[in-house]
């Protein structure tokens, strides 16, 4: 039983730092005793957000930690192309953002933000043990 | 498999295989030399990388010979093979961007995990957990972490390489030959052009996990890598993907 905690980070969006954004991932979701595929899944849906959301400045992300899961909310973020992605349904056989991420995690979600920016939401569970 | 006889053997499958498409003869080359590859693959093993995923890269390469051996040439199959074997696994590491140093514990670490991963996943029925792996190995969750992240490590230098399915044909080719889920509306799909330059083995693994939404573990067993291994072409070509875009 994990109770809940919050793991606020600030990373650069350099693709350099990607792995450290990884590790930490790795780390939180080892936390709620995440399988090996499971943490995969959670690293991969964040890495390709991150790269949609460019190569330069930094982004905040907000690890929500819980019994089984992790909510994860990635921004703000400036890049608006990305909330069409995720809420444009995906035609059949084509690979876009929002069909890894139907894949990859149990839900995910845009939110507006205040200033016309947009916060991703994903959530992941753990699996049956 | 060095003797006279062997080698007439082997041009006889070879003819068999190249003058009269007899598949069978193909297979039965691949057979006779997997002891190559395995030798070949001992030479690289202790670089941070499984001896099973090295063997199955020598593999690939030992099939492009089979493939591309022209029956005019007057050398063995085991002389021309050699240098493709040696070339596809040196290209793999070089693919996997091992030249940045890693700590010899590390890579130790991360070439015995992919091992206790199947291991685990069999005894469990799913995915381990990162302390199930650690107890496997004898070591902390830490370091599992630290040590996967060195082997989910790609070269980014090959994100910008042309794309290696390009001029090579994939001997995996063959289970990506009737895509019919993404490369059927490839021309509609913005990510379709980039999706078109994996190798035919990367599109299917992705077709699988994708479209299929089947699990890494399943994959692996398909395509006959380690799940490590899968992982890391799934976000290597996702990478790709997108850098082709931008």
């Amino acid at each position: 039983m994990v109770s809940h905690e919050r793991i606020q980070l600030e990373a650069p969006l350099a693709p350099d730092f990607q792995p450290v954004v990884r590790l930490i991932i790795g780390g939180i979701a080892e936390r709620v005793d995440f399988g090996f595929e499971e943490i995969d899944d959670l690293q991969l849906a964040v890495e390709r957000l991150l790269a949609e959301a460019g190569r330069s400045g930094s982004v905040s992300l907000t690890f929500d930690v819980g019994d089984g899961h992790v909510r994860t909310r990635i921004g703000p973020l400036s890049e608006r192309s990305i909330a069409d992605a995720l809420q444009e349904p995906s035609p059949p056989g084509e690979l876009t953002l929002r069909r890894i991420l139907q894949t990859v995690v149990d839900s995910f979600g845009v939110e507006e933000a205040a200033d016309g920016r947009i916060v991703v939401r994903l959530e992941k569970l753990r699996g049956p043990t | 498999m060095g003797s006279d006889r062997a080698r007439e053997q082997d041009r006889e499958l070879l003819r068999r295989y190249h003058e009269n498409g007899d598949t069978s003869a193909r297979e039965e080359l691949i057979q006779r030399h997997l002891p190559l590859v395995r030798s070949l693959a001992r030479r690289y093993a202790g670089r941070g990388e499984a001896l099973e995923d090295i063997e199955q890269v020598g593999a690939i390469g030992l099939i492009k010979a089979i493939d591309r051996f022209e029956l005019a040439r007057q050398v063995s199959l085991a002389t021309y093979a050699t240098p493709n074997v040696v070339g596809e696994i040196k290209r793999h590491f070089r693919d996997k961007g091992w030249a940045i140093r890693v700590p010899r514990a590390l890579q130790e670490l991360n070439a015995s995990m992919s091992g206790a991963i199947e291991r685990l996943t069999v005894k469990l029925s799913r995915s381990p957990s990162i302390a199930e792996i650690a107890e496997e190995l004898e070591t902390t969750p830490e370091a599992v972490l630290e040590a996967l992240e060195v082997g989910s490590a790609y070269s980014t230098v090959s994100l910008s390489a042309a794309p290696s399915g390009t001029e090579e044909l994939d001997p995996l080719e063959t289970i990506g030959e009737e895509d019919e889920g993404f490369q059927r509306s490839e021309d509609r799909a913005a990510l379709a052009p980039a999706l078109q330059r994996l190798p035919p083995r990367e599109r299917e693994i992705l077709r699988m996990r994708f479209e299929d939404g089947l699990p890494q573990t399943q994959i692996a067993q398909r395509v006959g890598l380690s799940q490590m291994h899968v992982s890391r072409l799934i976000r290597k070509s996702l990478a790709e993907m997108r850098e082709q875009l931008s």
